[in-house]
């Protein structure tokens, strides 16, 4: 064996028994750790969210079409050995005896659903997990079709050219529709019937839904097939690009996930930063030793290049079992809330945690290795000095790049990582110049204090350089720590506000104009919350500024030699109302002014977006037999996401009063005023009660298990950092060693040294809580405007946090540290520095 | 190492070392335009027959620690010439000179320089290890059997005593037999006592292995052990050659 490896190992053996490895390694144990659990963890939590909302759609994917799709994309599925269901809706007429009432045909083949479970009630009323299509010749409906259709389970329905069993009852569909609007109560019937009841006639406005669900990569794989080849009239989605407030909590969930990976990984890289500078240091009168002994470089390079890389390994093994533990202990903690999550653990964190582990150890050992090995052999006669930072700027240019490289793996994403790092770098600079004068401006006002402070002021300066990058190194962690609290405490209030406890559990449509006013009395009666009551005028858009709309009677005739402007290809539900609603912003033009009698409308700005309407713009509409043409002046923004009615067109007053509509309203029903507006109701046939307890409940379900999820992290990133912290105290500790062993020497007292070393440390972590603060702010106000698409907001209770806890807590480590050193004796601490 | 039968052999003393008009100076101006330098060394020549022992002694701040590092490669001269074993250190390069200090130097520091996360058996291999030498291990059993710390060969530096300290130093400088020994205040670190004890220790090895020793010291019992002493003053020897092999004379009656 080459001498290089057996002193490489011996020297790598014995430093490791000796404890003077043990800063090193835990700062690379604590990378490969966190970033192992943080991101195995969280992309366990991710999959179990998304498979326990993927129920949602029933699947994992949908392509939805208005025409059936080739059966190619079938073929290709199974190939993939991929799940698949097809479902077909259409609204039609269902008739019993001399009863008919609209319904919403949803027929299913079966399989559905893949995800998530259909509830059916039978005729002994349990509710059965539907694990295939109704039988041929059997429907299952909404209960509520009973009630209107006065029938009862096992009796006929007729819908279309045939005649169908009722065999129970729909208790829960997955894939319920958001949508307040849909026609009619839910009719099921199978696949296979469709064609008998002879009702699917060129034109009939169809929706086709293949739904497919599988393993990720295989679900991947159909994607990369798939998505090129999807037409206008068809769309490919998830549950996470549904307009809905569940795919935007997700959304946001995983956003928060991802972030507090990437934060993780940043505060490992830094620990080893500082880990790998305090390596350098340490072994320079070793490699003096040696090439004073007659090694050569090649010698010192091979011995330290093995070293350094047993250590690496060594650490990053030891840090994928710890980050193994933690999350299991994490996903063991989270078991009873998170339905169907997997054992620890993928691949892919593992592979993450590793390049972690290598990337940090070897881009941030360059430069103090670099300095190591070129050690001049001089040092042995003249003594050792700390390694010089003069390389300042380029020794920073592998690790800037190992970082950057780092977040895109792992986000792949180059603008958040661009962005991430962009920010940071002028964030160090800043906190360069702040620590600097700080620390400068803490001296002079310091010279008049006590002995301990003065010391402790003077240690500061002195120090100044070092301390800077001390500075950072606490600024950052502290402020990750910060920015998760911070992000997490606004994500889960704004979804708590977004449900909150009277959060409208059942829309009342189809209410005439007559009834309106007892309506209104019953519900100012019981004091239950409601919105207004909207009236509802069905109409269409014919025309923007005397240019008429492409021709889109329905979706199904779309046609690309269509030159017209893009139509919304369906009837609109329009509404009249004086007031702003509530949830709604005009982000363009005025609301309507009570004093001016014009007729107008106010559009919403998604929709305005996609038409290219401006205020001032005139929209002709078709209502009934009836033109009118109107001019636009608002735009509004609406919260999709309130349970509230929501419309696109909303007309001032004068101009909707004649037509007939019909209202909407949405109220909050609590349990025990349930039986009071069932017989309220009792009383008028025609209005329907569109219940979303079920939904809304299951949404808040969903919700909990993300903000605990999300706590979860908080805590993990918490640990991180905290160590982080410790790790660096522990290594700016040791840079103090020689220096306190003189001064006990010379007879300084402990006291004295203990409270300036404390001070030294409580100014420091109070700086850098200072900093943090700042740099959190900053971070946060562009995280919220950009990624979680949140409105921002201050923060400044959290300063004080910042600023308390930092001196607190690198105070409180510093204490302990010192503490230990100075109970050793004087000749020992002496021994210890040479 | 082992193929030097000439240089053992001392009937026939030959030039190990030799300086011709060596300075030193560096350059102290706080910026790199000015040029203000400061001379350590002004044209010093010496010679050093094999076998010899040489006593540097001399002020603090003199210029004989420059000067050690200088004829012992580990830097280089600002002008002048230094040969060891009539290799040209001055046209050396760094990788040169490590080479030229494996193969023929040995070191003694007066803090020791022992590499503390090493027992002090592994300390004292390191030369041998360097060399290739296949018996390193047993090499250093017996040097420090020598020194007389075999019952201490796997103690870290930490858990011995200065004096234990330099004996391991001086157990590794002997371990790869080498031509000539450079020893900078080898006793500076230690008591008198210690401090004579290594004294004789240096010496009894040196007169063995029939090493040639370049001393650097403040130790005037340690400086008349040598059979040569040169006294620096700013950077150049004071005392002419003659008068220095009069009073190495006295001093050798003295000492003996």
């Amino acid at each position: 064996m080459p001498v290089w490896i057996k002193q490489s190992l011996r020297l790598f053996r014995h430093e490791l028994k000796r404890g003077e490895l043990t800063i090193i390694c835990f700062a690379i144990i604590l990378a490969v750790a966190s970033v192992f659990s943080l991101s195995g963890f969280s992309a366990q939590i991710k999959s179990a969210l998304i498979n326990e909302s993927s129920s949602f759609i029933a699947s994992d994917r949908v392509l939805q079409s208005s025409r059936p799709v080739d059966t190619e994309f079938l073929n290709k599925a199974v190939q993939l050995q991929l799940d698949n269901a097809q479902v077909m809706l259409f609204s039609s007429m269902v008739f019993a005896g001399d009863e008919m009432q609209l319904a919403s045909v949803k027929a299913i083949s079966n399989g559905y659903p893949l995800r998530g479970e259909l509830l059916i009630n039978d005729r002994n009323s349990s509710a059965i997990n539907a694990m295939h299509a109704p039988p041929v010749g059997s429907a299952w409906v909404h209960s509520s079709l009973l009630d209107k259709l006065a029938i009862k389970l096992g009796d006929s329905i007729e819908l279309g050219a045939t005649t169908f069993t009722v065999a129970g009852t729909i208790n829960k569909e997955p894939d319920a529709s958001f949508s307040v609007f849909t026609q009619g109560p839910r009719v099921f019937i199978n696949l296979n019937d469709v064609e008998k009841t002879q009702i699917v006639q060129p034109g009939s406005r169809l929706t086709y839904r293949y739904l497919f669900a599988g393993s990720e990569q295989a679900i991947d794989e159909y994607e990369q097939w798939v998505k090129p080849q999807v037409n206008e009239t068809q769309r490919w989605y998830d549950i996470k690009s549904q307009q809905t407030p569940l795919a935007n909590a997700l959304n946001r969930a995983e956003k928060y996930l991802s972030l507090a990976s990437m934060l993780g990984i940043i505060l490992a890289a830094v620990a080893v930063s500082v880990a790998s500078r305090r390596y350098g240091q340490r072994h320079q009168p070793m490699v003096a030793v040696f090439k004073a002994m007659g090694a050569n470089k090649s010698h010192i390079r091979k011995l330290y290049m093995l070293h350094w890389s047993s250590l690496s390994v060594f650490s990053i093994v030891i840090g994928l079992f710890l980050g193994f533990v933690l999350q299991s202990i994490g996903l063991m903690m989270m078991a009873g809330y998170l339905p169907q999550t997997s054992s620890a653990s993928s691949l892919y964190p593992m592979l993450v945690a590793v390049s972690t582990g290598v990337i940090c150890a070897f881009a941030f050992a360059i430069a103090p290795m670099k300095s190591l090995i070129a050690t001049p052999v001089l040092t042995v006669i003249h003594g050792f000095s700390k390694l010089d930072s003069k390389k300042g700027i380029i020794a920073n240019i592998p690790p800037f790049i190992a970082v950057f490289a780092l977040l895109l793996i792992f986000s792949r994403d180059w603008m958040l990582s661009l962005a991430l790092m962009a920010g940071g770098g002028v964030i160090i600079g800043i906190l360069l110049l702040f620590g600097h004068l700080l620390v400068n401006a803490g001296r002079s006002a310091g010279s008049q204090a006590g002995q301990g402070f003065h010391l402790a002021m003077a240690n500061l300066k002195r120090r100044g350089k070092q301390n800077n990058v001390q500075l950072v190194s606490f600024t950052i962690a502290i402020m990750l720590l910060l920015l998760m609290l911070v992000v997490r405490n606004d994500l889960i209030d704004e979804w708590q506000s977004q449900l909150p406890d009277n959060t409208p559990n059942q829309f009342l449509v189809n209410v005439n104009k007559s009834q309106v006013t007892e309506v209104e009395q019953f519900l100012s009666i019981n004091q239950m919350q409601a919105s207004d009551l909207y009236p509802i005028v069905r109409g269409r858009l014919t025309a923007i500024n005397d240019e008429k709309l492409a021709k889109k009677a329905s979706k199904e005739e779309t046609d690309n030699s269509d030159q017209g402007r893009e139509s919304i290809g369906r009837e609109l539900n329009m509404t009249w109302h004086s007031e702003l609603p509530k949830g709604n912003v005009v982000v363009s033009g005025h609301w309507f002014g009570a004093e001016d009698g014009l007729a107008q409308v106010s559009i919403e700005s998604q929709i305005a977006e996609r038409l290219n309407v401006k205020v001032g713009d005139e929209l002709s509409f078709q209502i009934g037999s009836e033109l009118i043409q109107l001019p636009v002046t608002s735009i509004r923004e609406v919260d999709w996401q309130s349970m509230q009615p929501n419309f696109y067109m909303i007309f001032s007053d004068n101009v909707l009063a004649d037509f007939p509509a019909t209202y909407i309203t949405s109220i909050h029903v609590p349990m025990d005023k349930k039986r009071a507006i069932q017989q309220f109701l009792a009383q008028y046939p025609t209005i329907s009660v569109i219940d979303v307890e079920a939904m809304i409940s299951q949404l808040r379900s969903v919700i909990g298990q993300v903000s605990l999820a999300i706590e979860f992290i908080l805590v993990l990133v918490v640990i991180a950092g905290s160590l982080v912290l410790v790790a660096q105290v522990q290594a700016s500790m040791e840079e103090r060693e020689r220096e306190l062993a003189i001064l006990r020497t010379l007879g300084a007292s402990g006291r004295l040294l203990k409270s300036a070393t404390v001070l030294e440390f409580v100014i420091l972590g109070a700086i850098a809580g200072f900093l943090a603060s700042v740099a959190m702010e900053i971070a946060v106000y562009v995280l919220q405007s950009k990624v979680f698409e949140m409105t921002p907001s201050l923060h400044l209770n959290y300063w004080l946090l910042g600023v308390v806890l930092g001196g607190a807590f690198v105070g409180g480590v510093g204490l302990l540290a010192c503490w230990r050193l100075l109970n050793l004796s004087s000749l020992t601490l002496i021994r210890r520095t040479l | 190492m082992n193929t030097k039968p000439d240089l053992k052999a001392k009937n026939e003393p030959e030039t190990i070392l030799e300086c011709r008009n060596v300075t030193k100076s560096v350059n102290t101006a706080s910026n790199k335009t000015d040029e203000k330098s400061l001379t350590i060394l002004k044209a010093i020549d010496m010679q050093v027959k094999s076998g010899e022992s040489i006593a540097i002694i001399g002020a603090s701040g003199s210029g004989k620690t420059t000067l050690l590092s200088l004829l012992a490669g580990l830097d280089l001269p600002s002008s002048g010439e230094i040969y060891l074993k009539g290799l040209a250190l001055h046209q050396f390069d760094e990788e040169q000179r490590s080479k030229v200090r494996a193969d023929h130097v040995g070191f003694i520091f007066q803090s020791f320089l022992l590499i503390n996360s090493l027992t002090a058996l592994e300390n004292v291999m390191l030369p041998a290890e360097l060399a290739n030498d296949d018996n390193a291990k047993l090499k250093a059993m017996t040097m420090l059997e020598k020194v007389g710390l075999s019952d201490r060969v796997e103690h870290y530096p930490s858990q011995l005593s200065g004096g234990e300290q330099q004996r391991v130093a001086i157990a590794r400088a002997f371990i790869s037999n080498p031509d000539i020994l450079f020893a900078d205040e080898p006793t500076g670190n230690l008591d008198s006592k210690t401090g004579e004890t290594i004294t004789e220790l240096l010496f009894q090895l040196n007169q063995q292995q029939g090493t040639t020793l370049v001393l650097v010291t403040h130790d005037t019992k340690l400086a008349v052990r040598c059979q040569k002493q040169l006294t620096m003053d700013a950077g150049e020897f004071i005392q002419p050659s003659g008068a220095a092999l009069e009073q190495l004379t006295i001093n050798s009656v003295k000492a003996g």
